[in-house]
């Protein structure tokens, strides 16, 4: 005889447990549509703006971030390497190429929750436009390891997994995307541990 | 069995329903988004210069190389005025109204000189202020923002540690404040 309120409240019980934990799964898991993908790096050039789908709004609502406008520049964050593996702070990586046309761009590892890693002043965290070496033909090749590295080294001090972030400051890729031909840098394993 | 199973289907059109009310509702009444952040920080009409480490609102700079300051305005009395001078290789500014939607942005380049002087005002203010045009706003870019509050994010770029000095001189020289007739 209860088998009619027990189905009320399965039915119930589905749609708020389901309902609660899509929509939080959702947010966690995406800042939203209308990303622009160039291998492993992923920016979003309307996540700012009015016309931000109704993903993208919640999510900056609640990472309440100071982003970037369109005139400012146009942040890429790199969570895999070029094969797809998630980067990991053990591991060794070359970070080389070019990056799209741009006044500056910098350069520096976060945790996958999204906050800067500052392992100290003394050893190299970031590294910008002004200050990295690059081969005659302006491309340069950055090395994100957590042992020091000749030319342009990246350290990283973290457990775990971590993420790379590449701002372009003053770039068209932030007016038109898609409407020019981007590259950006490629990022490639070369080793893990010690070794 | 049958009936279970039709609840389930009912249960996941609820799910479905509830989802769509979540993330639709969710901008109004997260408590952490940025406009709020800023507001916690109780400054009006002045920038705030964000520190390395995140405060007690949970801003900071994130960027190594740039150094960032916010500022809170509300235009309902009178327009906002925003003025920053100085030497730094790259500065941005952005405007956003309090649901973080971006008004405006501009960076050195897109200035007059490569100041900044800009004048944020209702569509009424606006039209006041293009009818007698005041001596003082001859060089301002004026903007039009529909919503009477929002903040704006004043960032400068430090590429070297010997930039530091400039940099801090620019955010602290900057002003954030309304815009009134003599």
């Amino acid at each position: 005889m209860f088998r009619v309120p027990l189905l009320v409240a399965l039915a119930l019980v589905v749609a708020f447990v389901g309902g609660m934990t899509s929509a939080v799964w959702a947010l966690k898991a995406t800042i939203g549509f209308g990303s622009i993908a160039i291998g492993p790096w992923v920016a979003f050039p309307e996540a700012q703006t009015v016309a931000a789908d109704p993903y993208a709004k919640a999510h900056r609502a609640r990472a309440g971030e100071l982003l970037y406008g369109s005139a400012e520049g146009l942040r890429f964050t790199a969570a895999t390497d070029d094969s797809g593996a998630r980067l990991s702070a053990a591991c060794s990586y070359d970070i080389s190429g070019i990056t799209p046309p741009a006044r500056f761009w910098t350069l520096y590892a976060a945790t996958t929750g999204g906050a800067t890693l500052r392992p100290g002043t003394e050893i190299p965290s970031a590294i910008n436009s002004w200050v990295v070496l690059r081969a005659k033909d302006s491309s340069f090749v950055i090395h994100a390891s957590p042992a020091a590295q000749p030319d342009n080294w990246l350290a990283i001090r973290h457990t775990g997994n971590f993420q790379l972030v590449l701002t372009l400051l003053d770039t068209p890729t932030a007016g038109s995307s898609g409407l020019i031909d981007l590259a950006m840098p490629k990022i490639v394993k070369t080793g893990c541990g010690n070794a | 069995m049958r009936r279970v199973l039709f609840t389930f289907l009912v249960g996941l059109v609820g799910a479905a329903l509830l989802h769509i009310v979540i993330v639709l509702s969710l901008p109004q009444f997260t408590g952490r988004d940025a406009y709020t952040r800023i507001l916690g920080l109780l400054e009006m009409d002045s920038f705030f210069a964000l520190s390395a480490e995140p405060g007690p609102t949970g801003l900071d700079n994130s960027d190594p190389f740039l150094r960032t300051a916010v500022c809170s305005f509300s235009i309902a009395d009178a327009p906002a005025r925003f003025i920053a001078r100085g030497a730094v290789p790259f500065w941005s500014l952005s405007i956003f109204d309090s649901g973080s939607n971006e008004v405006f942005s501009m960076n050195d380049q897109t200035a007059v000189n490569g100041d900044l002087d800009l004048v944020v005002a209702t569509p009424i203010q606006l039209v006041e202020l293009r009818k007698a045009p005041p001596e003082a706003l001859a060089q301002s870019i004026m903007i039009e923002m529909k919503d009477d509050e929002g903040y704006a994010v004043l960032r400068a770029l430090a590429p070297l540690n010997s930039f530091e000095e400039q940099v801090r001189d620019f955010l602290t020289e900057s002003s954030c404040a309304p815009f009134r007739r003599q």
